[in-house]
């Protein structure tokens, strides 16, 4: 199976394919797009290579069984869900805690873009994200002027602040998530 | 500076190909090209976990075997899958076939019986 002959096929149309004709050829190709990543999420969760690797299997074997059930709008998501979950059940029966199970829709809800920002006028949005960033701490400012206004790395982030990259990346993806919250507040008030 | 700042509250994320996801976790690509990479991972919780995790693998180089192994894996998965609903295909048609010659005989068979039993009226 060569992956790089159907380059040019989205996602959603290999789906489509495959419901048309029922083939798992298409599945194959589609879930091959998939296998870096899936290794990547269940090696950050598992932190083993074995497992990882035998939980990507296992992935691969829910992901066609479902398949087959019930259609799929948006394969990415999905399969993503699929993977977390299966390694969270694993950490459970390791662990033997329950820890919360995913659906589709929260990972839509995560992946929406600010609902605000289509309506309201460019300048407003600005002026609200100016005085937004004044509101984050000192760490998280400092983290989201450098990353988005400076166009830095992580790399020069941590050399620059002195502070760890998981800290960097952790005060860019909260400052992010902050700054939303702040500017929805800021524009919502008359 | 106003489009930068308004990219903060953008969640549009592009994907990243496998290469270049290799690249980046081999530190073979500039500081432009890791804050490019970088941005789509702050959008992408998929890619984001996945990064994170490929990180923690001890050899990067062992990355691209795994994947080549689980591709190898799933493929051979499809075709047995793909052999079994063939032959359960075959074995379908193959009653179709035993009830069509079986239908046919007990019509042929009756049909004789009705000529038969004419025959033998006076």
């Amino acid at each position: 199976m060569n992956p790089d002959r159907y380059q040019h096929i989205s996602d959603n149309t290999l789906l489509e394919k495959f419901y048309a004709d029922k083939d798992n050829h298409w599945l194959g190709i589609l879930l091959q797009r998939y296998t870096m990543l899936l290794l990547g999420v269940c090696m950050k969760y598992l932190k083993n290579e074995d497992d990882a690797k035998d939980s990507v299997q296992q992935v691969f074997l829910k992901a066609i069984a479902e398949l087959h059930k019930y259609k799929v709008a948006y394969f990415k998501s999905w399969i993503y869900m699929v993977a977390k979950n299966h390694c969270l059940m694993k950490l459970r029966d390791r662990q033997g805690k329950a820890p919360s199970v995913l659906n589709e829709q929260t990972m839509m809800m995560e992946e929406e873009v600010l609902p605000v920002q289509a309506h309201l006028e460019k300048d407003r949005i600005l002026d609200a994200m100016s005085a937004a960033i004044e509101e984050l701490n000192k760490e998280q400012k400092q983290c989201v002027t450098l990353f988005y206004l400076d166009k830095k790395s992580y790399t020069q982030i941590a050399e620059i602040t002195g502070y760890s990259m998981m800290q960097v990346k952790s005060y860019i993806q909260n400052g992010k998530r902050n700054l939303k919250i702040v500017v929805e507040r800021l524009i919502k008030q008359p | 500076m106003n489009n930068n700042l308004l990219n903060i509250l953008s969640n549009s994320s592009k994907d990243i190909d496998n290469q270049q996801l290799m690249d980046y976790l081999a530190g073979k690509l500039s500081e432009e090209e890791k804050h490019q990479v970088e941005l789509q991972l702050v959008n992408n919780d998929f890619m984001n976990d996945a990064v994170e995790g490929l990180d923690g693998v001890k050899d990067k180089k062992d990355i691209n075997l795994f994947v080549e192994q689980l591709n190898r894996d799933l493929h051979k998965k499809l075709l047995q899958k793909k052999h079994k609903k063939k032959k359960r295909k075959m074995l379908q048609q193959r009653w179709v076939y035993a009830a069509v010659i079986l239908i046919l005989a007990i019509i042929i068979a009756t049909w004789l019986m009705i000529v038969k039993y004419q025959g033998l009226k006076p």
